[in-house]
């Protein structure tokens, strides 16, 4: 059965600190983002205050957008371009602060310096009212207390089988989630976990949060997530990074030597392919490095460093 | 010893329950369930042979029959006829037969079909019955019976539905007779039979099934089923859908078509292109509709709103949206107003879902918006949060 990706409810605390990733394989496939909380998305539903989102497009032609969400345990990185004409219209629009719901996909982008920018693609966003973002707020503590005391379960060996979950009435997904979030986050401590959940209802319910209950962001999203990094995907992102730079390379050359600037797909794609990047590999570092911003493309086909 | 007294070459009359496969002539009494014809090619000599099939069905069960050389005259549904001796033969566990040129068959009259005695068939739950059951006797509660007029080929007729439950569940109910099923009594059904209906089991009564009115003690009350809180979408999906489902969730998006559509004047299929998948080039009959992607965290699923939960929802009725798309000729911004207008509200669906190639679909009876709100959940959550580990 080919169902739709289910739109994962959580909170910043619990977004941010997602370093893992699981990329599908073939063509189309969905790739998931891995919360250490058992979150498995490809698509989450997520709520916080915005107010006008930064303009990164340098073009009229190709305009891209970025805008901080912030809930009371931390904040999501929430973009739109012109592919997401939608979203965009309605980040575009936000000025003051205000509740918003964002639908969108998970994205992981993996930096040069090993550290990784969870952030999400949108392809809804809407203001809502203080009650609405309330009930989302106590809609996300209610999943993800459930979902924590999946992991914890796994963790000790004793998470429900198939079979189990079904009798107790535990959704399919989220003892998928937490199974993979337990055995890709082995020894992550989830206290802090927990205290975002009860910060969030604590807002939701409209006590007054602590001045310093809200981290600041970038610089907290970095630190949380590092350290809790197994090697593994360390020693691939210094592969990865290579690769980026030879690409980038690539493109740098193109482009020097090209007429109008840009460096063109194919071309770039066959230079890649002499210093030993397949096709499909270039092609996930386009998508990467476009992601990422570093790398736009706003002709069809052309390429510049953004 | 009775038997030995037949002569064994008299074919002796068999319920369809009871049909095996023999040798041994058979007489069969049956009513037509369904019945089509069609021609076989021959292989020898590609000669055309009239061939009429269907399912046959005396109450005890229903069977297969196939008809070779039928006599001209059209068979309908509903006759009863006596046929014999006829082949048996057992295909993928089931018995079949068929009406050979040495079967006599006569119409026969309703009155000599087997009596059903509702007591002497097996009882069974609502949750065991798959398509094809029939020859069970059922003790359910009635939460919800209407009658629906509908067109069968040239006739119109009342159809009666609605949903009968036990403590295993809901199910669909279908009756061609009037019954005169009230909401919240208990009956007990004998002589329908199951079929599936867009992938779930539906109860079929006919004008042989027998409906008595029963206490029904151990029933649950129909209130719990009608007024029961909202279940998760996963869990849902997990049972492959439910006859009264109740779910509540956020619209995550709005999948085409969905807005201003245009349908086949006849057959009510949308029109693509000015073009009906059956009925060819068409003047579509303009209809609005909405394909709402709900989702609560758990999983997600297609509700398929008509025209009148359309215009509720998206606060514009058909006209308005004709006249709207008069003064600005594009009918995308029109599917767009309804998206801003639905992306992000809080729904709650009561209606029949079902499982297809495309995941999990709804069709509502009822959609509600829900007002926003903590909902007194934040004590409890609190707690669990106070408590490590699971409750």
């Amino acid at each position: 059965m080919s169902g739709r990706e289910t739109a994962w409810r959580l909170l910043a605390a619990e977004f941010t600190a997602a370093i893992e990733e699981e990329k599908g394989i073939g063509d189309r496939a969905a790739s998931y983002v891995l919360s250490p909380g058992g979150a498995r998305m490809n698509r989450v539903a997520v709520v916080g205050v915005m107010g006008a989102p930064e303009s990164l497009g340098r073009e009229e032609e190709s305009p891209f957008y970025r805008g901080r969400l912030e809930d009371p345990t931390g904040t999501f990185v929430v973009t739109a371009g012109g592919f997401q004409p939608r979203a965009m219209a309605a980040l575009r629009s936000l000025a003051e602060p205000r509740p918003v719901l964002v639908v969108g996909k998970a994205h992981l982008f993996r930096g040069r310096d090993a550290t990784v920018y969870p952030s999400i693609r949108a392809e809804a966003v809407r203001t809502i009212s203080e009650s609405e973002y309330r009930m989302a707020l106590t809609d996300a503590v209610a999943q993800g207390v459930e979902r924590l005391d999946l992991v914890r379960a796994f963790r000790e060996g004793a998470g429900p089988t198939e079979a189990e979950a079904r009798a107790r009435g535990i959704p399919a997904l989220w003892r998928r989630g937490a199974a993979t979030a337990a055995a890709r986050y082995p020894t992550i401590d989830l206290g802090p976990f927990r205290a975002a959940l009860a910060r969030a209802l604590d807002a939701a319910e409209g006590v007054p949060e602590p001045a310093a209950a809200v981290p600041t962001h970038g610089k907290v999203q970095i630190h949380r997530a590092a350290p809790a990094a197994p090697p593994a995907p360390i020693a691939r992102s210094a592969a990865e990074r290579a690769e980026e730079a030879a690409f980038l390379d690539v493109i740098d050359e193109l482009s020097d030597g090209s007429a109008d600037g840009y460096a063109d797909l194919r071309d770039a794609l066959a230079r890649a392919a002499v210093r030993g990047l397949t096709d499909a590999k270039a092609e996930e570092l386009v998508n990467r490095l476009e992601e990422a911003g570093v790398l736009e493309e706003p002709i069809v086909g052309k390429l510049r460093r953004a | 010893m009775a038997e030995s007294s037949i002569d064994p070459a008299l074919p002796k009359e068999v319920r369809l329950r009871d049909l095996r496969p023999t040798e041994a002539p058979v007489i069969v009494l049956g009513r037509v369930v369904t019945a089509s014809r069609r021609e076989i090619t021959r292989r020898s000599d590609g000669g055309r042979r009239p061939v009429l099939s269907g399912l046959l069905s005396d109450g005890t069960a229903t069977v297969r029959f196939t008809w070779w050389d039928p006599p001209p005259q059209e068979i309908d549904r509903g006759t009863v006829l006596r046929a014999g001796p006829v082949q048996i033969r057992e295909w993928q566990g089931r018995p079949e037969i068929s009406f050979t040129w040495r079967t006599r068959v006569v119409e026969a009259s309703e009155a000599e079909l087997p009596r059903l005695i509702p007591e002497e068939l097996p009882a069974r739950r609502v949750a065991d019955l798959s398509g094809g059951d029939e020859g069970f006797r059922l003790e359910v509660r009635i939460l919800r019976a209407e009658a629906k007029p509908v067109t069968v080929g040239e006739e119109r007729r009342l159809v009666h539905e609605g949903l009968v439950a036990d403590d295993t569940g809901p199910l669909a109910f279908t009756a061609w007779t009037d019954f005169h099923l009230t909401e919240g009594e208990a009956v007990r059904i004998a002589g329908g039979y199951v079929r599936a209906f867009r992938g779930r089991p539906q109860l079929v009564l006919d004008e042989r099934s027998h409906v008595d009115r029963i206490p029904g003690v151990g029933l649950p009350p129909a209130a719990a089923f009608v007024s029961a809180p909202p279940r998760a979408i996963a869990l849902l999906e997990a049972e492959r859908g439910s006859d009264l489902a109740v779910v509540e969730g956020l619209v995550v998006g709005l999948l085409p078509p969905s807005g201003l559509v245009y349908r086949c004047p006849s057959c009510r299929r949308s029109v693509t292109q000015g073009l009906c998948r059956l009925h060819g080039a068409v003047e579509g009959v303009p209809d609005l509709r909405a394909r709402i992607a709900l989702d609560d965290g758990t999983g997600a699923l297609t509700v398929h709103a008509d025209r009148a939960q359309t215009e509720r929802l998206g606060g514009r009725t058909l006209e308005e949206c004709l006249r709207r798309l008069r003064d600005t000729p594009d009918p995308g911004r029109l599917e767009e107003e309804l998206f801003e207008a639905l992306f992000g509200t809080r729904l709650r669906v009561t209606g029949r879902a079902s499982v297809d190639d495309f995941g999990l679909t709804l069709f509502p009876r009822e959609i509600a918006p829900v007002t926003p709100g903590v909902g007194g959940r934040a004590p409890a959550l609190r707690d669990r949060l106070a408590r490590e580990g699971r409750p």
